[in-house]
């Protein structure tokens, strides 16, 4: 299980995410949603350990990820929210230099790569620079290497982004099965539909506190509302977006 | 100035600001995004250059005429051939900004921009960069020389025919670069010519520092119409300037006039060349780039790398290699070290191969290897330091699960692999021309002892990956740092080559020699070994917070204070 216990990252004394907590169980599906600026970024980093929480502690099985960072490292897969790859690597070389740093058999690790790319419809482009991918391409590139490991904890930060409908549908399969084989998935994204129909459980953070952590389910029986996006709406969202869309309308018309 | 400038059309001005920045790529230098900064030291660099050139020139001993006359002409060879030389830098480390890119085309191209308007402000933002280094490296021998060539009175025709000849010089070699990218563009299938393209910027930086540092000075009456040199004078462009300066001057003897008009001849060629290949890309190449796939495929059969030690070294080594050989900042800087290894190596071998055979290894190839092994081993170190893309670097934080030593390890491995082992592989190979056989083979002994020094010594207090570092803009220096280190290290090599020259038929001595090295080697090497135990791998070095805090937060609101003392409490 991955645990956050009372987590705040501060930067110059500002809060960017103030005393969240909240659970990812094996097996499950959690959805992590709030709008930019949320500090949904930021809790996603402190959970890879990208950075260290001013405040509070995060437990992978029980134990402060700090104590043991290679033990958990090496239990982690993540695909970041924007696509940064070493582009001047291919897609091919690149996973491969991800299979040496995690330390894989040649052999077994060049049979994965290659049938990670094979079935993420990569495998003729594999040679070719990543800087010529498109973005759904790179997002394959970085789901490929987050699984190479066949890791326990997946944390996914708006896996979708750039990604065509057939792989969209693909890779929204792919967290329902890994949650099956008793992975933990941690699941952001702006897309709330899919949100909805992929994940078991939801928490929802707002100007960098937690302000819902349940099941969908529960949820719109707690607010009686009919959606997922009606329930985010009224937690996380503040303004009028009709009267918005109106006011940019009226402004470029003038 | 400025008003003229303003009076230019706004889209041009732009223009001309945007690829004036984009002249010289910054972050390929390790120096603060402020073009005017960069140039204030590029010109710094050259003007001191100049100074003392001008300086040279004035305090000199009392000569004869024909002394003075020889001193002249050598000044003003290398001059041409440092002008020629700055040109031929700039124009590589511009290469990819000489014509549009697929950047250009795609935020210019809907916009309403006349592709005329786009090639003008280029040609324009070019020419700004040279005029400042021709600016730059004449500004005080430009005075100083044409005075002491012909005195006061005949100061102005000397001055006019000194700035015309360093700016043509330079022109020339400005578009020659620009004749051979561009007719390369033309002629060659797209695909082909951007994998071809990094071979021909490569090259040519090999090429002009090389040409730099092997042209030999013919600086007397006698050597330059010796008949053994004529060929040289025929094919070098140096010449040909210096040639085209003195008839301007009217000192040139009658028998060179051949050689000055082939500076007019070739400056005519270039131009027209140029000027047609410039117009012609301008109209066919934009077009080409807009239709130029995204996805270049890769060539087929080249993928194989062989292992260098365990996974994470490999992993380490082979991104190294990668990285050096695609990317174009690191192509450069690597080639800008490379180039002086090779100018020193070839510069040994063609004193080495004047001395009939069978040679002992004489104190000039000593001294010499030690200091390819020098700017090799520490060139290589400061391009590490120049990071490829650190927001990639996420993947080497999260898959970091071997400890920091091991890292670091693969680190020095990479530096002996590609820094070093070049380098001693030229020296063996240098070594074949010598006799016996066992003194250059106990000199490369030695040379390995010194290269495993230079590599141990220049990663004392790294804990970094080669490439995915980054560095404090303006902070790191590394142009000062980098030119510290080979001067020091060019001493201790011409001491340490000397005082090798008289151990190697001292075996008491040599042995003596091998063990302070072996133990200074050891002792480095387990100083980084025990260091790197504690060391925490560092991928980012974060400015000073610029918000400072003035103490003033003692008393708090009260509800800040009730939520903190909650969370302590808990």
């Amino acid at each position: 299980m991955l645990e956050l216990r009372r987590v705040s990252k501060h930067y110059s004394g500002i809060p960017a995410v103030d005393d969240v907590s909240f659970c990812a169980r094996p097996g499950e599906v959690t959805g992590y949603l709030g709008p930019n600026g949320s500090g949904k970024s930021t809790t996603i980093k402190m959970i890879t350990g990208l950075i260290d929480p001013t405040f509070g502690e995060i437990l992978f099985r029980g134990k402060p990820i700090q104590d043991a960072p290679i033990t958990y490292k090496e239990r982690l897969g993540y695909v970041p929210e924007e696509p940064y790859l070493y582009n001047h690597l291919s897609a091919a070389e690149y996973l491969t230099m991800v299979a040496q740093l995690r330390g894989l058999p040649t052999r077994e690790s060049s049979k994965r790569i290659d049938g990670l790319l094979r079935l993420l419809a990569l495998y003729d482009d594999r040679h070719a620079s990543i800087s010529g991918y498109s973005k759904g391409m790179r997002q394959k590139v970085l789901i490929a290497a987050a699984l190479l490991h066949n890791p326990e904890l997946v944390v996914l930060d708006e896996p979708f982004s750039g990604l065509d409908v057939g792989s969209a549908l693909i890779l929204r399969s792919l967290i329902h099965e890994l949650a099956a084989r008793g992975k933990i998935v941690l699941f952001s994204s702006h897309e709330l539909d899919t949100v909805e129909r992929v994940s078991t459980r939801v928490v929802i953070l707002h100007r960098g506190k937690l302000v819902a952590d349940d099941s969908i389910v529960k949820l719109r029986s707690l607010t009686e509302l009919p959606s997922l996006e009606a329930i985010f709406s009224q937690l996380a969202v503040e303004q009028d977006t009709q009267g918005a869309a109106q006011q940019i309308a009226d402004l470029i018309h003038a | 100035m400025r008003k003229l400038f303003e009076r230019l059309p706004l889209q041009f001005r732009v223009l001309y600001r945007q690829f004036l920045l984009r002249v010289v790529d910054l972050e390929a230098l390790s120096i603060e995004a402020d073009i005017p900064r960069f140039l204030g030291q590029f010109a710094g660099v050259l003007i001191m250059f100049s100074v003392i050139q001008a300086l040279v020139l004035l305090i000199h001993p009392i000569m004869t005429p024909a002394e003075t006359l020889s001193m002249l002409w050598h000044s003003e060879q290398l001059l041409i051939a440092t002008i020629m030389l700055v040109t031929g830098l700039i124009a590589v480390v511009a290469w990819d900004n000489i014509f549009p890119d697929k950047r250009d085309v795609m935020v210019l191209g809907p916009l309403p921009v006349r592709p005329r308007v786009i090639l003008l402000a280029k040609v324009a933002a070019s020419g700004a960069v040279l005029a400042l280094a021709v600016f730059s490296l004449n500004i005080a021998v430009g005075i100083v020389l044409p005075l002491i060539q012909g005195g006061l009175l005949r100061f102005v025709p000397n001055a006019l025919a000194y700035w015309f000849t360093m700016t043509a010089a330079s022109a020339f070699i400005y578009g020659s670069v620009l004749a051979l990218q561009g007719f390369g563009a033309l002629l060659l299938p797209r695909k082909m010519f951007l994998r071809v393209s990094g071979v021909l910027q490569f090259g040519s930086f090999i090429f002009f520092l090389g040409a730099y540092f092997l042209l030999p000075y013919l600086a007397t009456p006698a050597a330059l119409t010796a008949a053994e040199d004529q060929k040289l004078l025929g094919w070098s462009p140096s010449f040909w300037f210096f040639a085209m300066f003195n008839q301007l001057n009217g000192t040139l003897p009658t028998s060179l006039n051949w050689v000055a008009e082939r500076a007019w001849i070739g400056l005519g060629v270039v131009g027209i060349t140029a000027a047609a290949a410039l117009l012609l890309c301008y109209l066919r190449t934009m077009k080409k780039t807009v239709e130029e796939p995204d996805l270049v495929p890769g060539v087929r059969g080249l993928h194989w790398m062989p292992r260098f030690g365990s996974l994470l070294q490999s992993a380490v080594v082979v991104f190294s290699i990668r990285s050096l050989a695609r990317s174009k900042h690191h192509r450069v800087a690597y080639a800008f070290y490379l180039a002086i290894v090779i100018a020193i190596g070839f510069s040994a071998l063609k004193h080495l191969l004047a001395i009939p055979a069978p040679r002992p290894p004489t104190t000039d190839y000593l001294i010499a290897t030690f200091m390819m092994m020098s700017v090799a081993v520490i060139g290589l170190r400061s391009i590490f330091s120049l990071p490829i893309s650190l927001r990639a670097n996420w993947v080497l934080r999260t898959t970091q699960i071997s400890p920091p030593e091991r890292y670091i390890s693969a680190t020095r491995w990479a530096l002996i692999l590609l820094g070093f082992f070049p380098v001693w592989l030229c020296a063996a190979l240098m070594s074949l021309c010598f006799r016996p056989i066992s003194l250059s083979a106990a000199h490369l002994i030695l040379l390995t002892l010194v290269g495993l020094i230079l590599a141990d010594l220049s990663l004392i207090g790294v804990s970094k990956i080669p490439f995915a570092c980054s560095y404090l803009p303006g902070k790191t220096n590394i142009q000062y740092v980098f030119w510290f280190f080979i001067l020091a290290l060019s001493s201790i090599a011409i001491y340490l080559g000397r005082y090798e020259q008289r151990t190697l038929h001292d075996r008491a001595r040599y042995l003596e020699l091998i063990g302070i090295l072996v133990a200074l080697d050891l002792g480095v090497w387990a100083f980084n070994r025990v260091r790197a135990k504690s060391a925490t791998l560092s991928f980012e070095e974060l400015p000073v917070e610029v918000i400072t805090t003035l103490g003033l937060n003692v008393v708090r609101p009260h509800t800040q204070m009730v939520a903190t003392e909650e969370v302590h409490l808990s």
